[in-house]
């Protein structure tokens, strides 16, 4: 009888846990494909983010000269929206210059626990280098700095939508 | 009310009908059911981690010791909370394996869960470390700033106090009322380290299926305890009003203490359970003792038997009649509801005849069903003796006497073990019988390895040790 259960609960875990690492694929891909989306509707965020969001739409810069690039993005710099992460708001503006993102402007960083600090300072200059090699949102996130990663991916992807920029 | 007739009284209605057969094979289904659940919930907390994608944010060593920390965290945290069921007395894991194997599981858990603790917080200081190029000493004052982390480590060093005061070793160092004091500190601990499980990483966080799961975890283990180690007793206590009637001494050392009480047969005590007292005199509220039924309960009255080993079973003996007594269970599985053969075979020894006897008594038998063997070393020890002779023979059972110093290397007296007396030549029936055993831990464990050697199948061996 105790090598039934045994049997059994070897079986039942390796189908848990294979089940929990399908789950997990499948929420990897789905965070992927969302990044490279719209960049709308943080998945993250809760309810403080309402009011930011509307807040933040707007964008300062003036618009420049258009199209010279061949590029539908305008020029300028664009605030995108402020995304909550489990350590603090995170906010970033993407500066675009003749179709291209030129740099990326870290407005609020998350600041919740001297760690968080700590990764968000080595985690931003990662990012921008990263972004602007890539021209696109669409980048790895920094390891062990998912959540930092996640929210100025984010940010930076609603200030590219707002600009037009599609790459 | 019908007519009540103390030397039959009614057997529990649980399974009655049944074969032995029929009730082990449901018996060991639940069991084996329980096992697994118990075990499966170690890889579920993994796969919680997995789930939630954290396997894609491995990308480099620091990464992979961090994932290693938060796995080691959730199956950790899962022993925990597994422990705190196992010891929570829950009614259906009673009747499933016994008290004592719950508890067994529980102890061998302990040091399992706190090295995988110590692991989460080593690992995780490592990976934090290896990512941003610090070492992991330096890690610490960052990690502390993080939310709910002081509470963390609070738990973290109260679960170190739990089971360093639990270790044998250390344990027999102190009195048992410390050690139970320190243990009650586990709950705190298990509360003090769900903030931050909750608040950082994003394994629980807000609005997973996973966050819902780990706090039914929590609601389940704690609630187990609240229930059934707090309300249920505390209800019984003041719906069956148990007070002391009279102490009367059977022996230079063994006292049976003489119970009133209201109801008591709505106890559901099966012959051969336990119960866990609590005497509310000014000596001995402090201290609660599991002691076994030596008689069935009858409406208004119940028995218990209890050898003097020390100063809390000598004040024990010291009540006075009237004294208020509040208790858990009862518990075990020493009991008729246990047999998975035909045949039903009892030896016992010493104190260990008092579940013996309320067995005896506790159990439907046809005229030859059951036979029994008491043991003891001098004549002192025949307390309860002629009450099992009586039982015996009410009961059709056969029963053997067996007097005199124990031989070298067996559990007989010196005398049966030199005519060559054997456990099958006092059960003819054997590899038919349920083999129940109960006296003085390390006879009784001699019995037992005696009926292992005689190839009796571990399911019909029925153990109730008494530590001495």
């Amino acid at each position: 009888m105790r090598r039934r259960a045994a049997v059994a609960s070897v079986i039942a875990s390796a189908g848990v846990l294979i089940a929990g690492f399908q789950v997990g694929a499948a929420v990897t891909a789905g965070r992927t494909t969302t990044s490279s989306g719209t960049g709308t509707g943080s998945s993250g965020s809760t309810a403080g983010t309402g009011s930011t969001g509307s807040t933040s739409s707007g964008s300062t810069g003036s618009t420049g000269s258009t199209g010279a690039t061949g590029s539908s993005a305008k020029d300028g710099t664009f605030k995108g929206t402020t995304v909550q992460t489990p350590f603090g708001p995170m906010q970033v503006a993407a500066v675009i210059s003749g179709g291209k993102i030129a740099d990326v402007k870290v407005l609020q960083r998350t600041d919740q626990g001297g760690r968080s600090v700590q990764i968000s300072n080595q985690a931003d200059p990662m990012l921008r280098s990263e972004v602007l090699q890539a021209q696109s949102a669409n980048v790895s996130t920094i390891g062990g700095a998912t959540y930092t990663s996640e929210g100025y991916l984010q940010s930076l992807q609603s200030a590219l939508d707002q600009a037009g920029f599609t790459g | 009310m019908t007519i009540q007739n103390p030397t039959r009284p009614a057997v529990s209605p649980a399974g009655g009908s049944l074969s032995p057969r029929a009730r082990f094979r449901r018996r060991s289904a639940i069991s084996d059911l329980l096992v697994v659940i118990a075990w499966v919930s170690g890889p579920v907390a993994a796969s919680l981690y997995l789930a939630s994608g954290g396997l894609a944010d491995v990308k480099d060593m620091g990464s992979f010791f961090t994932a290693l920390g938060i796995v080691t965290g959730l199956i950790g945290t899962d022993f925990i909370l597994l422990m705190l069921v196992l010891a929570a007395r829950v009614p259906l894991i009673d009747r499933a394996v016994g008290h004592d194997r719950a508890i067994g599981l529980h102890r061998q858990l302990g040091k399992p869960a706190l090295y995988l603790i110590l692991a989460h917080a080593a690992l995780l200081l490592i990976g934090y470390g290896m990512s941003s190029g610090f070492n992991p000493i330096a890690e610490i004052g960052p990690m502390l700033a993080l939310p709910d982390m002081i509470t963390a480590v609070v738990g973290t060093a109260l679960l170190i106090a739990v089971v360093v005061t639990s270790l044998v070793a250390v344990r027999r160092k102190f009195p048992y009322e410390f050690w139970h004091v320190i243990h009650l500190l586990s709950y705190a601990a298990v509360l003090f380290a769900l903030p931050h499980q909750l608040s950082i990483g994003g394994t629980l966080a807000d609005g997973t299926v996973q966050r819902v799961y780990w706090i039914g975890l929590y609601v389940l283990a704690i609630g187990a305890i609240v229930i059934f180690r707090i309300a249920v007793p505390l209800f019984k206590s003041w719906a069956h009003d148990i007070r002391v009637q009279q102490v009367q001494w059977i022996s230079p050392d063994v006292a049976s203490i003489h119970l009133t009480g209201r109801d008591l047969r709505a106890l559901g005590a099966g012959g051969g359970q336990f119960l866990i007292w609590r005497f509310w005199s000014a000596g001995t509220w402090w201290h609660s003792h599991p002691i076994s039924l030596s008689a069935l309960p009858t409406d208004r009255h119940a028995r218990i038997t209890v050898r003097v080993l020390g100063r809390g079973t000598r004040r024990l003996t010291a009540v006075k009649p009237g004294t208020r007594v509040s208790f858990a269970g009862p518990y075990g599985i020493f009991t008729d509801a246990a047999r998975t053969s035909p045949k039903l075979a009892i030896v016992a020894a010493g104190i260990g005849i008092t579940p013996a006897r309320a067995l005896l008594e506790g159990s439907q038998l046809a005229r030859g069903e059951a036979t029994v063997l008491v043991r003891s070393s001098t004549d002192d020890e025949t307390f309860l003796w002629s009450e099992m002779r009586k039982l015996a023979e009410a009961r059709g059972a056969e029963l053997f006497a067996m007097v005199g110093p124990r031989a070298r290397n067996s559990w007989m007296s010196q005398h049966d073990a030199a005519r060559g007396v054997t456990l099958r030549s006092v059960f003819p029936d054997l590899d038919r019988s349920d083999l129940y055993v109960c006296g003085p831990q390390r006879w009784a464990e001699a019995v037992v390895a005696d009926a292992r050697a005689a190839g009796l199948p571990e399911h019909q061996i029925h153990l109730e040790s008494f530590e001495l």
